[in-house]
């Protein structure tokens, strides 16, 4: 069954016409060109498809169509609007945190969240936040260092 | 599809009126798994989300009242929920992962009947609000549960009685530590008044149906605490615990962790008895001069931004199967689907008459040779007498978008007569085995003998004989493969997907589609992760196939599901090793014997088992060896290249021998190896020269050094945990060997806007070879980082430069930069000079352009940009290099001449309820020679160690007669966060000796090697127990546990 969805992507209105079971991950990198959102395992293991749903972070390949009615998404493309992913993606780009960096968009979103809704995340805060994000090149170590990092930029700048 | 959005509960259930095919759901994040695995494929869902009243936590005096569907998330943070019900919290925060937990309802976790949170519910003797039409009722869980599924029902709430236990436990366990689904799940709870237990609850689940355990909690209600009889307890349970076997964990597994966890967190002992731990702690033990430690502080300068780093992290970066395109057809590829079968028909009309199908391809439309390998051809484009595996290639198809593309597929029509599967790689090579391919399933025998063995063994005095197996690794790479392919205006094919040799794929291609390789441009950069599964072709061929026929652009990227059914992963091996040494520890003779599975394909599964002999005495002197490979087809998916490439095998095998006979010679690990390594000077294994740097007594040194010896070590203090330390040696060999041709080079010049552009043909797989290109450059030229402009994988501009494999392409660059450098810095100078009315010797590079020599002004006297403005396009210098990697003087076999080497240490938790194993710090120790770039190369260890504990304690792609069990990241268990240790550190040793013209050596497969026997040997330390297959089974610990009892 096609119905048209209307969400907000990005601070913009869109309207699609789809498959109520139709994945929002697909609709964003096939029909919004929204490609920042990666997608790696399709089950909402890995995180890379990972947007903010309502301000929340959520795998964007387990929300189908009739999930996203009304709702406001924001891709890594539109984490600019988020006071916190600047802080987070300095802290990652100093690091170097990532090597292929097909996840990094994915934790992103979710790390921003942290740095949101958290003063002053630690090292444990970081690591039950990233649960449910893989990456496979890194080890992790990086990106905990890197969210470390960010958490002081944070401080620093005194927010 | 349907999806019905009732606003009231009554309205929900008329809507559903009692129809099995319709399904209430809420966060629906359950449904979909149920999906991908084939189950519940329901046409029509009644979503509860619309429904008011329905979300929240009500406390009352004898009650918490959680409606059904309040997300896990909202739970988690919920001050009642944490004061009231802890064990609840557990159960929460061990259910999925956190944004799924977002999604979640509680209503959903317990609706599904599978949720990991109905044991917790039920030892808190949970109650459910529930709604039949015209009915509102409040049953027990443990009541709903024995109804079985009742379509005519809606949980409008979850009910907890308030009552604070003395004592609770809940425990699950999975395949890793964290975000997974249980093994084995157990709550339990006693209230104690007085000496006496007043209340016990126990509930377990996972896999099963989750069950009250009755006959256990009546053993125990009633009596004195103090006197529990914990062993009766623990039999009581094992007698009550129904759980299922699969292809991971047995029954027997299952029962036992849960009984243990429950009578362990309930506060009894389990009948074990811990080994006498006498830690080794290495003397002579001082650092290694001159080895440095990785990190951002540590580093100072020598830190840079990777160039790639800002656009991946802002989603920025479009990687090749993010290229969208007008008129753009989507392409998906039929597999095979059965692992062993003739071909009788392949019908495809039905498919090329569905509107909106532009073409579809299969074998009768290869035009060229049939067939693709990196060594050995044999594995078809497009199959047209039979499949091997699941995976092949049958057919593909373009269409206009990607749902009827998939509706095509579902279109085609192939009928197959079935073969037997040929699934074990021993059975496989017994006479009257089935025939995978005409010749034989013997795909590679190797033999190499030195010395005297029977001697060796005779006159010994202490040998040691295992067989250690080795799982099927899969490499995870986050990108899926895929890519675009098109025909541009002049006629030439390009075909962007990602790869790890553009060069070869182009070759590749040109055989398949006889079509010359000068019309065939193959871009293969940028690609989101490889570890040598990008090395053979992928999807190109289909690709390439599909873009010829419609003349239009496509574009194509597998599925996860498709991904690990069609790629290659890395080859099990089953190796016997016998060794010996003698009295004194010094190591006499080594027998290896190597059975490995190579899939249905070769690929480079030859290459990777020679590679593997060829390190079967890894850094040790053995002066009698016999070693025999074996490599043999079957129907087990197809295997190839992964990082490491045999070695990792190898060497978990050899180094966990040294440290067994060390033991027998009663020597501490480091002073045994230190009686046995090679020394600098001598010849290779195979007997080759080698590389003048040997760094090996200066990796055993700082192993022995580490401080990770003195960290705590022994039974935790409420005995749950053994803690031990290991370590394991390795050295990693460099390039392709003596026989495959092994090709390197590359172009450094100036471009029209100003920039140095290196050339490399090499491939950005994540490892930093831009990082790498653009401080070697600027070190070798003067300019500046920013100044430098790497262009890679892309056969249409960059020359051949090899594959990015076998560690290679850290040298590639390195001497391409220490080759072309100084010609282009005359050129360039000159030409300054020229323009500049000076003198060539009064100019200096400089970051940005020419400075005055001597002169730190920081003023520039001309940009590059305004030197190539003002040479114009034709006149801009250039400087081009080519070179064949160093190779060797034995051709017998293929033996490496450049090494590297290193050290790794690894700190562990043995959990002794579980028998599952934490790997808590991992140290590692390298000698690479220089190092060209200190995040790039801290990146490659640390990714790397990670990935080989993975492989240790976790991965396995399995397969149930030549099907795949692990079809996804929900069952291929690749580590988590939660499994990463706490505490990584790595470290280089950059010097060589004076006389190595080699310079530095590769690391992306250094780290891997001496992972898994460091934490086998950990294992060992904590426990007196090697563990001979991989990935560690924890049932094996447990046995082992029980056996030291």
């Amino acid at each position: 069954m096609k119905r048209e969805t209307s969400f907000r992507l990005n601070g913009e209105n869109h309207t699609v016409n789809a498959s109520v079971d139709s994945r929002l991950v697909d609709v964003l990198r096939d029909r919004l060109c929204a490609t920042s959102t990666k997608k790696a395992c399709g089950i909402g293991r890995c995180g890379a498809c990972m947007v903010l749903l309502n301000g929340t972070p959520a795998n964007s390949c387990l929300m189908m169509m009739w999930q996203v009615e009304g709702a406001d998404i924001v891709t890594p493309e539109g984490l600019d609007d988020v006071a916190e992913a600047a802080f987070v993606r300095q802290g990652l780009i100093e690091e170097n945190a990532f090597q292929c960096g097909y996840c990094a968009p994915g934790f992103t979103v979710t790390l921003t969240a942290l740095l949101r809704d958290v003063a002053q995340p630690n090292e444990q805060d970081i690591r039950d936040a990233l649960g449910g994000n893989i990456c496979r090149c890194t080890g992790y170590r990086s990106i905990v260092r890197g969210a470390l990092r960010a958490v002081e930029l944070k401080q620093e700048h005194g927010v | 599809m349907e999806v019905l959005h009732p606003s009231t509960v009554e309205e929900a259930l008329a809507l559903a009126a009692g129809d099995e095919d319709t399904y209430f759901v809420a966060g629906a994040t359950l449904v979909q798994l149920d999906w991908a695995q084939g189950l519940r494929l329901t046409k029509r869902l009644v979503s509860l989300d619309r429904i008011d009243g329905l979300t929240g936590v009500e406390a009352t005096p004898d009650f918490i009242r959680i409606g059904s569907l309040t997300t896990l998330a909202a739970l988690e943070g919920h001050k009642a929920i944490a004061s009231e019900l802890p064990m609840l919290l557990s159960a929460i925060k061990a259910t999925a992962g956190p944004t799924i937990r977002n999604l979640g309802t509680i209503g959903g976790n317990v609706g599904g009947r599978r949720g990991c949170l109905i044991p917790a519910l039920l030892a808190l003797d949970a109650r459910l609000d529930i709604a039949r039409t015209g009915v509102r009722q409040r049953v027990s869980l443990v009541d709903w549960l024995a109804m079985g599924r009742d379509p005519d029902c809606v949980i409008e709430a979850v009910v907890v009685p308030r009552s604070v236990p003395t004592r609770w436990t809940y425990r699950k366990v999975g395949l890793r530590a964290g975000f997974m689904p249980a093994i084995i799940d157990v709550a339990g709870l006693l209230s104690v008044s007085g000496d006496r237990i007043t209340q016990c609850r126990m509930a377990v689940g996972g896999g099963g149906a989750a069950t009250r355990l009755h006959e256990v909690e009546a053993l125990l209600i009633g009596e004195p605490q103090h006197a529990i009889d914990w062993q009766r307890v623990h039999a009581a349970l094992m007698e009550a615990i129904r759980a299922p076997e699969d292809d991971f964990r047995s029954t027997r597994y299952r029962r036992v962790a849960a009984a243990n966890a429950m009578v362990h967190g309930l506060g009894g002992r389990l009948p074990r008895k811990s080994r006498p731990l006498s830690p080794v702690i290495p003397s002579d033990a001082h650092a290694v001069p001159g080895e440095i430690a990785l990190s951002r502080q540590a580093s100072g300068d020598c830190w840079h931004i990777r160039p790639d780093g800002p656009a991946k992290i802002a989603g920025r970066l479009t990687y090749l199967t993010d290229v969208r395109k007008e008129g753009m057809l989507v392409a998906r590829i039929l597999r095979a689907g059965v692992p062993h079968a003739r071909i009788i028909d392949i019908d495809t009309s039905e498919a090329e008459a569905l509107p909106g199908v532009a073409a579809v391809v299969t074998h009768r439309d290869v035009k060229g040779s049939n067939g693709f390998g990196i060594v050995i051809q044999d594995q078809p484009a497009m199959c047209f007498d039979k499949v091997r595996y699941v995976g092949d290639a049958v057919a593909a198809v373009a269409a206009v978008d990607a749902e009827t593309a998939a509706r095509a597929l579902a279109l085609i029509k192939v009928r197959y007569e079935p073969l037997p599967v040929v699934s074990d790689p021993l059975k496989a090579l017994e006479a009257g085995a089935p025939a995978v391919h005409s010749a034989g399933n013997l795909r590679t025998e190797l033999y190499f003998e030195r010395g005297d063995v029977a001697t060796g063994f005779a006159e010994a005095a202490h040998v040691v004989e295992a067989i250690y197996e080795t799982p099927r690794q899969m490499h995870g790479f986050m990108e899926t493969e895929g890519g675009h392919a098109f025909v541009d205006e002049g006629g030439m094919l390009n075909v962007c997907a990602g790869g790890q040799h553009g060069r070869r794929d182009r070759m590749q291609l040109s055989r398949i589609l006889a079509l010359p390789e000068d019309r065939i441009r193959v871009v293969s950069s940028p690609t989101g992760g490889a570890f040598g599964g990008k090395d053979e072709l992928t999807v190109q061929p289909a690709l390439a196939l599909l873009a010829l026929k419609t003349g239009k652009p496509v574009r194509i990227q597998l599925d996860r599901k498709e991904s690990v059914m069609a790629g290659t992963k890395s080859n099990p091996m089953r190796i016997r090793m016998r060794t010996a040494c003698d009295a004194d520890g010094r190591l006499m003779a080594q027998e290896v014997d190597v059975i490995a599975d190579s899939g249905a394909y070769a690929s480079l599964s030859p290459a990777v088992v020679e590679t593997a002999l060829e390190h079967a005495c890894g850094p040790y002197e053995v002066p009698n060896v016999r070693s025999r490979g074996r490599l043999a087809y079957t129907n087990n998916g197809t295997c190839g290249a992964l990082r490491g490439f045999g070695c990792n095998q190898m060497t978990y095998a050899l180094e966990c021998q040294v440290e067994r006979l060390a033991a027998a010679c009663g020597l501490d690990p480091i002073e045994f190896r230190a009686r046995n390594l090679r020394q600098a000077g001598t010849r290779g294994y195979l007997g080759q020269i080698v590389a003048p740097t040997e760094r090996l007594n200066e990796m055993l040194s700082a192993a022995a050094a580490d401080p990770i010896w003195l960290k705590p070590r022994g039974p935790s203090a409420d005995d749950s945990e053994i803690i031990g330390v290991g370590m394991g040696m390795n050295y990693q060999g460099n390039g392709l060997g003596t026989l495959p041709p092994d090709p390197g080079g590359g172009i450094l010049r100036l471009a029209p806007d100003g920039a140095i552009e290196a050339l490399i043909g090499m491939d950005e797989i994540g490892q930093g070879l831009l990082a790498a290109v653009r401080n070697t450059v600027a070190t070798e030229l003067g300019c500046g980082h920013a100044d430098v402009r790497p262009i890679v994988g892309d056969t249409g501009v960059a020359p051949e430069s090899g594959s990015t494999t076998a560690s290679r392409g850290t040298y590639v660059v390195w001497r391409v930069a220490k080759e072309t450098a100084p010609q282009l810095a005359t050129d360039l100078t000159a030409a300054a000079a020229r323009l500049l009315g000076r003198t060539a010797d009064t100019l200096a590079i400089a970051p940005g352009g020419f400075a005055e020599r001597g002169s730190n002004s920081g003023e520039l006297l001309i940009t590059f940009a305004d030197l190539a403005r003002r040479l114009g396009p034709d006149s801009l210098p250039s400087a081009e290099t080519s070179f064949e990697f160093p190779k060797s003087d034995y051709f017998d076999g293929n033996a490496r001449l450049v090494f590297a080497f290193g050290a790794t240490l690894a700190r562990v938790a043995v959990d002794t309820v579980t028998g599952q194993v934490r790997v808590l710090d991992v140290s590692q120790h390298t000698a690479a020679g220089p190092v060209l770039d200190h995040a790039a190369y801290l990146g490659q260890i640390e990714g790397a160690s990670v990935q080989g504990l993975g492989f240790t304690l976790m991965e396995n792609a399995t397969l149930r007669e030549g099907e795949y069990v692990t079809e996804n990241l929900d069952t291929y268990m690749m580590p988590s966060i939660h499994d990463a240790p706490q505490s990584m550190t790595a470290f280089a040793l950059e010097s060589l000796e004076p006389d190595d013209r080699f310079g530095p050596r590769g690391i992306g497969e250094l780290g891997i090697g001496a992972v898994t026997p460091a934490i086998a040997n950990a294992v060992a330390d904590a426990i007196g127990f090697w563990p001979q297959r991989a990935p560690i089974n924890p049932e094996a610990i447990l046995d082992a546990l029980a056996a030291t009892a």
